[in-house]
Protein backbone atom coordinates (compact mmCIF):
# COMPACT_ATOMS: atom_id res chain seq x y z
CA UNK A 1 0.00 0.00 0.00
CA UNK A 2 0.95 3.55 -0.75
CA UNK A 3 0.05 4.88 2.50
CA UNK A 4 2.56 7.10 3.01
CA UNK A 5 0.84 9.61 0.20
CA UNK A 6 -2.14 11.05 2.60
CA UNK A 7 -5.33 11.45 1.02
CA UNK A 8 -5.54 15.31 1.53
CA UNK A 9 -3.35 17.30 3.42
CA UNK A 10 -4.06 21.17 3.78
CA UNK A 11 -0.78 23.42 4.09
CA UNK A 12 -1.38 26.59 5.74
CA UNK A 13 -4.36 27.00 4.07
CA UNK A 14 -7.06 29.90 4.65
CA UNK A 15 -10.31 30.00 3.53
CA UNK A 16 -13.14 32.31 3.25
CA UNK A 17 -15.14 34.07 0.35
CA UNK A 18 -12.65 35.70 -1.14
CA UNK A 19 -11.91 34.07 -4.38
CA UNK A 20 -15.45 32.78 -5.47
CA UNK A 21 -15.36 31.25 -8.89
CA UNK A 22 -17.01 33.22 -10.85
CA UNK A 23 -19.06 32.55 -13.78
CA UNK A 24 -16.25 33.40 -16.03
CA UNK A 25 -14.04 30.74 -14.90
CA UNK A 26 -11.06 33.03 -13.34
CA UNK A 27 -11.16 33.66 -9.70
CA UNK A 28 -12.45 37.28 -9.06
CA UNK A 29 -11.47 38.60 -6.09
CA UNK A 30 -14.77 39.81 -4.23
CA UNK A 31 -14.76 43.48 -2.85
CA UNK A 32 -15.53 42.82 0.70
CA UNK A 33 -13.69 45.06 3.08
CA UNK A 34 -11.32 43.19 5.23
CA UNK A 35 -10.28 42.72 9.17
CA UNK A 36 -7.88 45.42 7.76
CA UNK A 37 -10.12 47.77 6.63
CA UNK A 38 -8.74 47.54 2.86
CA UNK A 39 -10.87 47.25 -0.18
CA UNK A 40 -9.89 44.22 -1.83
CA UNK A 41 -8.92 42.10 0.99
CA UNK A 42 -11.28 39.20 1.94
CA UNK A 43 -11.11 38.27 5.56
CA UNK A 44 -10.01 34.50 5.86
CA UNK A 45 -12.80 32.94 7.95
CA UNK A 46 -9.80 30.75 10.05
CA UNK A 47 -6.49 30.90 10.60
CA UNK A 48 -4.09 29.07 8.53
CA UNK A 49 -5.02 25.54 8.34
CA UNK A 50 -2.34 22.49 8.61
CA UNK A 51 -4.44 19.37 8.66
CA UNK A 52 -3.85 15.58 6.75
CA UNK A 53 -6.69 13.30 6.01
CA UNK A 54 -5.69 9.51 6.06
CA UNK A 55 -7.01 6.14 5.02
CA UNK A 56 -9.66 5.07 6.77
CA UNK A 57 -11.10 7.49 9.26
CA UNK A 58 -14.23 9.34 9.71
CA UNK A 59 -13.55 13.36 10.75
CA UNK A 60 -16.18 15.60 11.88
CA UNK A 61 -16.27 19.05 11.76
CA UNK A 62 -18.20 21.45 14.33
CA UNK A 63 -18.58 24.82 14.46
CA UNK A 64 -21.28 27.63 15.05
CA UNK A 65 -23.23 28.60 12.42
CA UNK A 66 -21.42 30.92 10.00
CA UNK A 67 -18.56 29.59 11.68
CA UNK A 68 -16.99 28.67 8.01
CA UNK A 69 -17.50 24.60 7.49
CA UNK A 70 -19.41 24.79 4.53
CA UNK A 71 -16.65 27.04 3.16
CA UNK A 72 -13.98 24.82 4.05
CA UNK A 73 -15.65 21.82 2.30
CA UNK A 74 -16.57 24.12 -0.41
CA UNK A 75 -12.85 24.75 -0.77
CA UNK A 76 -11.66 21.31 -0.44
CA UNK A 77 -14.58 20.40 -3.18
CA UNK A 78 -12.84 23.17 -5.08
CA UNK A 79 -15.83 25.87 -5.33
CA UNK A 80 -13.85 28.67 -3.95
CA UNK A 81 -10.22 28.90 -4.05
CA UNK A 82 -8.82 28.92 -0.67
CA UNK A 83 -7.34 32.73 0.21
CA UNK A 84 -3.63 31.48 0.68
CA UNK A 85 -1.56 27.86 1.14
CA UNK A 86 -2.77 25.12 -0.91
CA UNK A 87 -3.72 21.67 -0.45
CA UNK A 88 -3.12 18.62 -2.12
CA UNK A 89 -5.06 15.57 -2.78
CA UNK A 90 -3.17 12.52 -2.52
CA UNK A 91 -0.12 14.58 -3.15
CA UNK A 92 -0.92 16.56 -5.79
CA UNK A 93 -2.11 20.71 -5.60
CA UNK A 94 -4.15 22.16 -8.33
CA UNK A 95 -5.67 19.20 -9.56
CA UNK A 96 -7.70 19.51 -13.07
CA UNK A 97 -11.15 19.27 -12.32
CA UNK A 98 -11.60 16.57 -13.50
CA UNK A 99 -8.98 14.50 -12.26
CA UNK A 100 -10.84 16.02 -8.81
CA UNK A 101 -13.95 14.56 -9.87
CA UNK A 102 -12.43 10.95 -9.23
CA UNK A 103 -11.16 11.54 -5.89
CA UNK A 104 -13.46 13.81 -4.05
CA UNK A 105 -16.67 14.66 -3.72
CA UNK A 106 -18.66 16.70 -1.84
CA UNK A 107 -21.91 15.56 -0.81
CA UNK A 108 -24.61 18.44 0.09
CA UNK A 109 -28.21 17.93 1.09
CA UNK A 110 -28.91 21.48 -0.13
CA UNK A 111 -32.07 23.22 -1.63
CA UNK A 112 -31.53 22.13 -4.97
CA UNK A 113 -33.65 19.24 -6.07
CA UNK A 114 -33.45 17.90 -9.91
CA UNK A 115 -36.92 17.69 -11.38
CA UNK A 116 -37.90 14.84 -13.24
CA UNK A 117 -34.68 12.46 -12.49
CA UNK A 118 -35.41 9.14 -10.93
CA UNK A 119 -33.13 8.18 -8.73
CA UNK A 120 -30.97 5.87 -11.03
CA UNK A 121 -30.55 8.42 -13.44
CA UNK A 122 -29.32 10.66 -10.47
CA UNK A 123 -26.99 8.95 -9.55
CA UNK A 124 -25.79 7.82 -12.58
CA UNK A 125 -24.45 11.38 -13.14
CA UNK A 126 -21.40 10.17 -10.57
CA UNK A 127 -20.15 8.43 -13.66
CA UNK A 128 -19.52 12.04 -15.33
CA UNK A 129 -15.99 12.00 -15.18
CA UNK A 130 -15.65 8.86 -16.32
CA UNK A 131 -17.49 9.38 -19.84
CA UNK A 132 -16.82 10.14 -22.69
CA UNK A 133 -17.46 13.05 -25.39
CA UNK A 134 -21.17 11.96 -25.57
CA UNK A 135 -22.26 10.46 -22.43
CA UNK A 136 -22.47 7.27 -22.73
CA UNK A 137 -22.50 4.74 -20.06
CA UNK A 138 -20.85 1.05 -20.21
CA UNK A 139 -22.38 -1.99 -18.77
CA UNK A 140 -19.38 -1.36 -15.95
CA UNK A 141 -20.63 2.04 -15.00
CA UNK A 142 -24.19 0.23 -14.59
CA UNK A 143 -22.79 -2.16 -12.53
CA UNK A 144 -20.84 0.92 -10.36
CA UNK A 145 -24.46 2.53 -9.87
CA UNK A 146 -26.30 -0.38 -8.97
CA UNK A 147 -23.97 -0.90 -6.45
CA UNK A 148 -23.77 2.33 -5.22
CA UNK A 149 -27.91 2.02 -5.07
CA UNK A 150 -27.20 -1.18 -2.75
CA UNK A 151 -24.62 0.54 -0.69
CA UNK A 152 -26.95 3.16 0.86
CA UNK A 153 -29.94 0.74 0.71
CA UNK A 154 -31.69 2.49 -2.53
CA UNK A 155 -32.35 -0.50 -4.94
CA UNK A 156 -35.80 -0.75 -4.27
CA UNK A 157 -36.63 3.24 -4.80
CA UNK A 158 -34.54 3.21 -8.04
CA UNK A 159 -36.98 4.19 -10.29
CA UNK A 160 -39.03 6.68 -8.10
CA UNK A 161 -38.48 10.43 -8.97
CA UNK A 162 -35.83 12.10 -6.60
CA UNK A 163 -38.33 15.03 -6.14
CA UNK A 164 -40.91 12.35 -4.68
CA UNK A 165 -38.35 10.81 -2.05
CA UNK A 166 -38.50 12.01 1.68
CA UNK A 167 -35.78 13.38 2.74
CA UNK A 168 -34.17 10.70 4.38
CA UNK A 169 -34.14 8.46 1.55
CA UNK A 170 -32.79 11.92 -0.94
CA UNK A 171 -30.10 12.29 1.38
CA UNK A 172 -29.43 8.79 0.95
CA UNK A 173 -29.39 8.94 -2.90
CA UNK A 174 -26.95 12.17 -2.87
CA UNK A 175 -24.76 10.12 -1.00
CA UNK A 176 -25.44 7.26 -3.90
CA UNK A 177 -24.45 9.52 -6.25
CA UNK A 178 -20.95 10.32 -4.89
CA UNK A 179 -20.07 6.61 -4.29
CA UNK A 180 -20.61 6.08 -8.20
CA UNK A 181 -17.81 8.65 -8.69
CA UNK A 182 -15.87 6.54 -6.72
CA UNK A 183 -13.93 8.93 -4.81
CA UNK A 184 -11.18 8.17 -2.26
CA UNK A 185 -12.36 11.40 -0.01
CA UNK A 186 -16.01 12.47 0.29
CA UNK A 187 -16.62 15.42 2.52
CA UNK A 188 -19.96 15.80 3.27
CA UNK A 189 -21.80 18.98 4.28
CA UNK A 190 -24.50 18.28 7.18
CA UNK A 191 -26.14 15.26 5.71
CA UNK A 192 -28.10 14.77 9.04
CA UNK A 193 -29.46 18.02 8.54
CA UNK A 194 -32.79 16.39 7.38
CA UNK A 195 -32.25 13.11 9.52
CA UNK A 196 -34.49 11.50 12.00
CA UNK A 197 -32.53 10.05 15.47
CA UNK A 198 -32.26 6.08 14.08
CA UNK A 199 -31.38 7.14 9.92
CA UNK A 200 -28.86 9.55 11.66
CA UNK A 201 -27.31 6.91 13.34
CA UNK A 202 -27.51 4.68 10.67
CA UNK A 203 -25.77 6.91 8.11
CA UNK A 204 -22.65 7.85 10.50
CA UNK A 205 -22.67 3.72 11.10
CA UNK A 206 -22.21 3.52 7.18
CA UNK A 207 -19.74 6.18 6.89
CA UNK A 208 -17.49 4.70 9.48
CA UNK A 209 -18.10 1.51 7.07
CA UNK A 210 -17.15 3.31 3.90
CA UNK A 211 -13.75 4.54 5.54
CA UNK A 212 -12.68 0.82 6.55
CA UNK A 213 -13.85 -1.31 3.57
CA UNK A 214 -13.43 0.91 1.12
CA UNK A 215 -10.42 2.89 2.11
CA UNK A 216 -11.56 6.14 2.12
CA UNK A 217 -11.68 9.28 3.96
CA UNK A 218 -14.23 10.91 5.40
CA UNK A 219 -14.86 14.78 6.70
CA UNK A 220 -17.95 15.29 7.90
CA UNK A 221 -19.62 18.44 9.75
CA UNK A 222 -22.60 18.26 11.51
CA UNK A 223 -24.36 20.08 14.09
CA UNK A 224 -24.26 17.12 16.44
CA UNK A 225 -21.77 16.94 19.05
CA UNK A 226 -23.11 13.44 20.06
CA UNK A 227 -22.62 11.70 16.61
CA UNK A 228 -19.30 13.62 16.22
CA UNK A 229 -17.92 11.99 19.35
CA UNK A 230 -19.52 8.47 19.07
CA UNK A 231 -19.01 7.90 15.64
CA UNK A 232 -15.64 9.76 14.12
CA UNK A 233 -12.24 9.40 15.05
CA UNK A 234 -11.37 12.43 15.47
CA UNK A 235 -13.19 16.33 15.37
CA UNK A 236 -12.14 19.44 14.03
CA UNK A 237 -13.45 22.13 16.02
CA UNK A 238 -13.66 25.99 14.19
CA UNK A 239 -14.94 28.10 16.74
CA UNK A 240 -13.86 32.13 16.59
CA UNK A 241 -11.41 31.84 13.74
CA UNK A 242 -9.28 28.81 15.08
CA UNK A 243 -9.15 25.86 13.78
CA UNK A 244 -8.52 22.91 16.76
CA UNK A 245 -8.18 19.05 15.23
CA UNK A 246 -8.63 16.58 18.35
CA UNK A 247 -8.91 13.28 18.21
CA UNK A 248 -12.95 12.56 18.83
CA UNK A 249 -13.05 11.14 22.31
CA UNK A 250 -10.52 13.70 24.18
CA UNK A 251 -11.92 17.02 22.29
CA UNK A 252 -14.15 17.93 25.28
CA UNK A 253 -11.71 16.63 27.89
CA UNK A 254 -9.27 19.41 26.37
CA UNK A 255 -12.11 21.56 26.16
CA UNK A 256 -12.26 22.21 22.47
CA UNK A 257 -16.19 21.72 23.04
CA UNK A 258 -16.70 24.40 25.47
CA UNK A 259 -17.85 27.01 22.89
CA UNK A 260 -20.99 24.90 22.55
CA UNK A 261 -22.27 25.86 26.23
CA UNK A 262 -21.60 29.53 26.00
CA UNK A 263 -24.24 32.41 25.74
CA UNK A 264 -25.26 33.68 22.76
CA UNK A 265 -24.65 37.36 23.01
CA UNK B 1 -35.73 1.27 -22.65
CA UNK B 2 -38.90 -0.39 -24.65
CA UNK B 3 -40.90 2.91 -24.02
CA UNK B 4 -37.61 4.86 -25.68
CA UNK B 5 -37.38 2.27 -29.26
CA UNK B 6 -41.72 3.32 -29.53
CA UNK B 7 -41.69 6.96 -28.86
CA UNK B 8 -38.49 6.96 -31.42
CA UNK B 9 -40.56 4.50 -33.95
CA UNK B 10 -43.79 6.86 -33.83
CA UNK B 11 -42.33 9.54 -34.27
CA UNK B 12 -39.97 8.83 -37.04
CA UNK B 13 -43.28 7.29 -38.92
CA UNK B 14 -45.24 10.39 -38.21
CA UNK B 15 -41.98 12.27 -39.82
CA UNK B 16 -41.89 10.16 -43.15
CA UNK B 17 -45.42 10.50 -43.43
CA UNK B 18 -45.64 14.37 -42.76
CA UNK B 19 -42.91 14.85 -45.29
CA UNK B 20 -44.75 12.54 -48.40
CA UNK B 21 -47.27 14.86 -47.29
CA UNK B 22 -45.56 17.92 -47.67
CA UNK B 23 -44.16 16.73 -51.10
CA UNK B 24 -47.91 15.33 -52.82
CA UNK B 25 -50.47 17.73 -50.99
CA UNK B 26 -50.73 20.84 -53.30
CA UNK B 27 -52.51 21.97 -56.01
CA UNK B 28 -50.14 20.70 -58.39
CA UNK B 29 -51.02 16.59 -58.90
CA UNK B 30 -48.19 14.19 -59.18
CA UNK B 31 -49.20 13.29 -62.85
CA UNK B 32 -48.93 16.99 -63.63
CA UNK B 33 -46.06 18.34 -66.08
CA UNK B 34 -45.42 20.83 -63.49
CA UNK B 35 -44.69 18.44 -60.50
CA UNK B 36 -41.00 18.50 -60.91
CA UNK B 37 -40.76 22.29 -60.70
CA UNK B 38 -43.30 22.54 -57.90
CA UNK B 39 -41.41 19.53 -56.22
CA UNK B 40 -37.89 21.28 -56.12
CA UNK B 41 -38.79 25.03 -56.21
CA UNK B 42 -41.47 25.16 -53.97
CA UNK B 43 -41.85 21.98 -51.84
CA UNK B 44 -38.53 20.36 -51.55
CA UNK B 45 -37.60 23.59 -49.86
CA UNK B 46 -40.24 24.04 -47.66
CA UNK B 47 -40.07 20.65 -46.32
CA UNK B 48 -36.28 21.40 -45.32
CA UNK B 49 -37.33 24.60 -43.50
CA UNK B 50 -39.74 22.90 -41.83
CA UNK B 51 -37.49 20.06 -40.83
CA UNK B 52 -34.63 22.26 -39.70
CA UNK B 53 -36.68 25.19 -38.25
CA UNK B 54 -38.51 22.23 -35.66
CA UNK B 55 -35.44 20.63 -34.78
CA UNK B 56 -33.49 23.75 -34.13
CA UNK B 57 -35.93 25.54 -32.33
CA UNK B 58 -36.64 22.54 -29.98
CA UNK B 59 -32.71 22.00 -29.32
CA UNK B 60 -32.31 26.08 -28.65
CA UNK B 61 -35.42 25.94 -26.50
CA UNK B 62 -34.06 22.40 -24.67
CA UNK B 63 -30.75 23.68 -24.10
CA UNK B 64 -31.87 26.90 -22.64
CA UNK B 65 -34.20 25.65 -19.77
CA UNK B 66 -32.25 22.77 -19.04
CA UNK B 67 -28.99 25.85 -18.99
CA UNK B 68 -31.59 28.41 -16.85
CA UNK B 69 -33.21 25.38 -14.90
CA UNK B 70 -36.38 27.00 -15.66
CA UNK B 71 -39.81 25.48 -17.69
CA UNK B 72 -40.05 28.94 -19.17
CA UNK B 73 -36.99 29.60 -20.65
CA UNK B 74 -36.17 29.85 -24.82
CA UNK B 75 -34.92 31.59 -27.13
CA UNK B 76 -37.44 34.34 -26.56
CA UNK B 77 -37.49 34.96 -23.06
CA UNK B 78 -33.80 35.60 -23.20
CA UNK B 79 -33.96 38.31 -25.92
CA UNK B 80 -32.19 36.23 -28.39
CA UNK B 81 -35.35 36.09 -31.30
CA UNK B 82 -35.55 39.66 -29.91
CA UNK B 83 -31.83 40.31 -30.97
CA UNK B 84 -32.17 38.18 -34.21
CA UNK B 85 -35.54 40.29 -35.20
CA UNK B 86 -34.19 43.32 -35.11
CA UNK B 87 -31.59 42.75 -37.07
CA UNK B 88 -34.08 41.23 -39.29
CA UNK B 89 -35.92 44.23 -39.56
CA UNK B 90 -33.00 46.12 -40.51
CA UNK B 91 -31.52 44.35 -43.11
CA UNK B 92 -35.09 44.25 -44.50
CA UNK B 93 -35.64 47.91 -44.23
CA UNK B 94 -32.45 48.22 -45.59
CA UNK B 95 -33.36 46.98 -49.03
CA UNK B 96 -32.27 42.76 -48.64
CA UNK B 97 -34.78 40.43 -49.93
CA UNK B 98 -36.27 37.52 -47.72
CA UNK B 99 -33.98 33.87 -47.41
CA UNK B 100 -31.05 36.41 -48.68
CA UNK B 101 -27.20 35.91 -46.93
CA UNK B 102 -27.88 39.54 -45.92
CA UNK B 103 -30.66 38.57 -43.52
CA UNK B 104 -28.89 36.08 -42.08
CA UNK B 105 -26.40 37.90 -41.07
CA UNK B 106 -28.04 40.52 -39.77
CA UNK B 107 -30.07 38.10 -37.91
CA UNK B 108 -26.88 36.39 -36.50
CA UNK B 109 -25.15 39.46 -35.18
CA UNK B 110 -28.72 40.93 -33.42
CA UNK B 111 -29.04 37.20 -31.84
CA UNK B 112 -25.29 37.21 -31.07
CA UNK B 113 -25.36 40.61 -29.69
CA UNK B 114 -28.00 40.04 -27.06
CA UNK B 115 -26.21 36.74 -25.85
CA UNK B 116 -23.00 38.77 -25.64
CA UNK B 117 -24.84 41.22 -23.30
CA UNK B 118 -26.21 37.66 -21.68
CA UNK B 119 -23.15 36.62 -21.45
CA UNK B 120 -21.60 39.80 -20.06
CA UNK B 121 -24.49 39.54 -17.54
CA UNK B 122 -23.58 35.79 -16.70
CA UNK B 123 -19.92 36.92 -15.93
CA UNK B 124 -21.48 39.13 -12.99
CA UNK B 125 -24.22 37.00 -11.56
CA UNK B 126 -23.68 33.43 -10.68
CA UNK B 127 -27.61 33.41 -10.36
CA UNK B 128 -29.44 31.85 -13.40
CA UNK B 129 -33.01 33.60 -12.47
CA UNK B 130 -31.00 37.27 -13.22
CA UNK B 131 -30.37 36.74 -16.04
CA UNK B 132 -33.37 35.21 -17.21
CA UNK B 133 -35.21 38.52 -16.29
CA UNK B 134 -32.62 40.74 -17.52
CA UNK B 135 -33.06 39.12 -21.02
CA UNK B 136 -37.13 39.35 -21.02
CA UNK B 137 -36.04 42.87 -20.26
CA UNK B 138 -33.37 42.95 -23.24
CA UNK B 139 -36.29 41.45 -25.48
CA UNK B 140 -39.28 44.57 -24.67
CA UNK B 141 -35.73 47.29 -25.33
CA UNK B 142 -35.17 45.32 -28.90
CA UNK B 143 -38.88 45.26 -29.74
CA UNK B 144 -39.27 48.83 -28.80
CA UNK B 145 -36.33 49.73 -30.92
CA UNK B 146 -37.97 47.60 -33.95
CA UNK B 147 -41.34 49.38 -33.46
CA UNK B 148 -39.22 52.94 -33.83
CA UNK B 149 -37.71 51.47 -36.79
CA UNK B 150 -41.34 50.22 -38.48
CA UNK B 151 -43.07 53.42 -37.97
CA UNK B 152 -40.21 55.07 -39.68
CA UNK B 153 -40.28 53.78 -42.50
CA UNK B 154 -42.42 53.40 -45.48
CA UNK B 155 -45.70 50.76 -46.32
CA UNK B 156 -44.00 48.22 -48.67
CA UNK B 157 -41.26 48.07 -46.08
CA UNK B 158 -43.76 47.34 -42.89
CA UNK B 159 -46.18 45.02 -45.04
CA UNK B 160 -43.24 43.03 -45.66
CA UNK B 161 -42.02 42.66 -42.17
CA UNK B 162 -45.32 42.52 -40.71
CA UNK B 163 -45.83 39.14 -42.90
CA UNK B 164 -42.34 38.11 -42.20
CA UNK B 165 -43.11 38.19 -38.57
CA UNK B 166 -46.28 35.80 -39.19
CA UNK B 167 -43.70 33.47 -40.17
CA UNK B 168 -43.48 30.72 -43.08
CA UNK B 169 -41.61 28.66 -44.34
CA UNK B 170 -42.20 29.35 -47.64
CA UNK B 171 -39.10 31.63 -48.41
CA UNK B 172 -36.49 29.30 -47.99
CA UNK B 173 -35.14 29.01 -51.68
CA UNK B 174 -33.19 26.36 -53.36
CA UNK B 175 -29.73 28.57 -52.90
CA UNK B 176 -30.56 29.15 -48.94
CA UNK B 177 -31.02 25.69 -48.01
CA UNK B 178 -27.07 24.77 -47.45
CA UNK B 179 -26.54 27.98 -45.83
CA UNK B 180 -29.50 27.21 -43.29
CA UNK B 181 -28.44 23.43 -43.10
CA UNK B 182 -24.84 24.98 -42.07
CA UNK B 183 -26.27 27.55 -39.97
CA UNK B 184 -28.39 24.53 -37.90
CA UNK B 185 -25.76 22.27 -38.22
CA UNK B 186 -23.10 24.85 -35.94
CA UNK B 187 -25.39 24.97 -33.35
CA UNK B 188 -26.30 21.77 -32.96
CA UNK B 189 -22.94 20.89 -32.84
CA UNK B 190 -21.72 23.04 -29.88
CA UNK B 191 -24.69 21.78 -28.11
CA UNK B 192 -23.71 18.53 -28.64
CA UNK B 193 -20.52 18.82 -27.43
CA UNK B 194 -21.87 20.26 -24.03
CA UNK B 195 -24.05 17.04 -23.48
CA UNK B 196 -22.44 16.12 -20.15
CA UNK B 197 -23.00 19.47 -19.14
CA UNK B 198 -26.69 19.56 -19.48
CA UNK B 199 -27.10 16.48 -17.96
CA UNK B 200 -25.08 17.69 -15.35
CA UNK B 201 -26.62 21.20 -14.59
CA UNK B 202 -29.93 20.44 -13.32
CA UNK B 203 -28.57 20.21 -9.48
CA UNK B 204 -26.43 23.93 -9.64
CA UNK B 205 -23.44 24.74 -11.39
CA UNK B 206 -21.35 23.93 -8.20
CA UNK B 207 -23.06 19.89 -8.57
CA UNK B 208 -21.50 19.92 -12.44
CA UNK B 209 -18.42 21.44 -11.29
CA UNK B 210 -18.16 18.76 -8.19
CA UNK B 211 -18.94 16.25 -11.39
CA UNK B 212 -15.41 17.68 -13.28
CA UNK B 213 -16.93 19.88 -15.59
CA UNK B 214 -15.44 23.11 -17.36
CA UNK B 215 -19.31 25.06 -16.04
CA UNK B 216 -17.76 28.56 -17.71
CA UNK B 217 -16.85 27.39 -21.02
CA UNK B 218 -19.49 24.98 -21.61
CA UNK B 219 -22.39 27.62 -19.97
CA UNK B 220 -20.65 29.67 -23.27
CA UNK B 221 -20.82 27.29 -25.65
CA UNK B 222 -24.25 26.25 -24.97
CA UNK B 223 -25.61 30.08 -25.20
CA UNK B 224 -23.87 30.77 -28.52
CA UNK B 225 -25.31 27.40 -30.30
CA UNK B 226 -28.72 28.31 -29.19
CA UNK B 227 -28.44 31.57 -30.58
CA UNK B 228 -27.10 30.33 -33.58
CA UNK B 229 -29.88 28.01 -33.94
CA UNK B 230 -32.79 30.74 -32.80
CA UNK B 231 -30.79 33.39 -34.99
CA UNK B 232 -31.02 31.07 -38.14
CA UNK B 233 -34.95 29.85 -38.09
CA UNK B 234 -35.72 33.70 -37.70
CA UNK B 235 -33.85 34.29 -40.47
CA UNK B 236 -35.13 32.19 -42.40
CA UNK B 237 -38.61 31.51 -41.65
CA UNK B 238 -39.38 35.09 -39.30
CA UNK B 239 -39.85 34.56 -35.58
CA UNK B 240 -41.86 31.31 -34.82
CA UNK B 241 -42.45 31.55 -31.31
CA UNK B 242 -43.89 28.17 -29.70
CA UNK B 243 -41.75 25.70 -30.59
CA UNK B 244 -38.78 26.29 -28.51
CA UNK B 245 -40.62 26.54 -25.02
CA UNK B 246 -43.75 23.68 -26.00
CA UNK B 247 -41.40 20.68 -27.85
CA UNK B 248 -39.03 20.29 -24.83
CA UNK B 249 -42.14 19.95 -22.64
CA UNK B 250 -43.88 17.54 -24.62
CA UNK B 251 -40.69 15.33 -25.16
CA UNK B 252 -39.94 15.15 -21.75
CA UNK B 253 -43.98 13.59 -21.30
CA UNK B 254 -43.04 11.26 -24.07
CA UNK B 255 -39.56 9.74 -23.10
CA UNK B 256 -39.84 9.98 -19.55
CA UNK B 257 -36.36 10.92 -18.82
CA UNK B 258 -34.02 13.89 -18.11
CA UNK B 259 -31.20 12.51 -20.33
CA UNK B 260 -29.79 14.79 -23.15
CA UNK B 261 -28.56 12.15 -25.30
CA UNK B 262 -32.43 11.25 -25.73
CA UNK B 263 -33.76 14.25 -25.23
CA UNK B 264 -32.13 16.03 -28.03
CA UNK B 265 -33.08 13.47 -30.60
CA UNK B 266 -36.14 13.10 -29.28
CA UNK B 267 -36.79 16.84 -29.31
CA UNK B 268 -35.98 17.14 -32.88
CA UNK B 269 -38.29 14.68 -34.08
CA UNK B 270 -41.11 16.08 -31.54
CA UNK B 271 -40.08 19.57 -33.28
CA UNK B 272 -39.71 18.70 -36.75
CA UNK B 273 -43.09 16.50 -36.73
CA UNK B 274 -45.00 19.82 -35.66
CA UNK B 275 -43.38 21.95 -37.62
CA UNK B 276 -44.08 19.53 -40.81
CA UNK B 277 -47.63 19.22 -39.37
CA UNK B 278 -48.50 22.93 -39.04
CA UNK B 279 -46.51 23.32 -43.22
CA UNK B 280 -49.31 21.20 -44.19
CA UNK B 281 -51.48 24.57 -44.27
CA UNK B 282 -49.34 26.99 -46.38
CA UNK B 283 -52.11 29.26 -46.68
CA UNK B 284 -52.43 30.58 -42.88
CA UNK B 285 -49.62 32.37 -41.21
CA UNK B 286 -47.37 30.00 -39.54
CA UNK B 287 -47.52 31.13 -36.14
CA UNK B 288 -51.41 30.95 -36.11
CA UNK B 289 -51.44 27.82 -36.83
CA UNK B 290 -49.01 26.76 -34.61
CA UNK B 291 -50.52 28.87 -31.45
CA UNK B 292 -53.84 28.13 -32.25
CA UNK B 293 -53.45 23.86 -32.56
CA UNK B 294 -50.98 23.43 -30.43
CA UNK B 295 -51.15 25.63 -27.51
CA UNK B 296 -54.59 23.84 -26.05
CA UNK B 297 -53.01 20.72 -27.19
CA UNK B 298 -49.52 21.33 -24.53
CA UNK B 299 -51.86 23.09 -22.28
CA UNK B 300 -54.16 20.40 -21.71
CA UNK B 301 -50.84 17.70 -21.86
CA UNK B 302 -49.00 20.15 -19.04
CA UNK B 303 -52.12 20.22 -17.12
CA UNK B 304 -52.49 16.25 -17.10
CA UNK B 305 -48.90 15.66 -16.26
CA UNK B 306 -48.78 18.61 -13.76
CA UNK B 307 -52.05 16.78 -11.51
CA UNK B 308 -49.87 13.54 -11.82
CA UNK B 309 -46.38 15.17 -10.51
CA UNK B 310 -44.34 14.96 -13.53
CA UNK B 311 -43.73 17.85 -14.40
Amino acid sequence: MTNEVPLLQCKKMEFGYGKVLGAAGVSVAADVVGTSGAVGAAPALAAPLDFTLSVGEVVAVVGANGSGKSTLLKTLAGFVQPLSGTFEIEGVANMPLRERAKKIALVRMGNMVPSRMTAREFVGLGRTPYSNFLDGRLAEDERIVDDALATVGMTAFANRAVAELSDGERSRVYLAEALAQQVQILLLDEPDAFLDVPHSHHLFKMLRTLAAERKMGILVSTHSIEYAEKYCNRMMVIDKNCIQVDTAAEARTHGLLRWTEEEIV
Amino acid sequence: MVRRIICFGVLGVLAVLLMAGTLCIGPVDLDSDMFATVLWKLRVPRLVAAVLAGAALSVSGLSLQTLFRNPLAGPFVLGISNGASFGVALALLAGFSFGNFGVLTAASLGALAVTAVILWIASKFERNSVLLVAGLLIGYFIDALVSLLIAGSDAESLRMYISWGMGSFGRLTPSGIGIFAVAVGVGLLLIVSCLRYLNGARLGDDFARGLGLSVAVQKKCVLLGASILAAAVTAFCGPVAFIGIAVPHLTYLLFRTTNHRVLIPGVMLCGADLTLLAGLFPTIPLNATLSIVGVPVILWVLLRSGREGRL
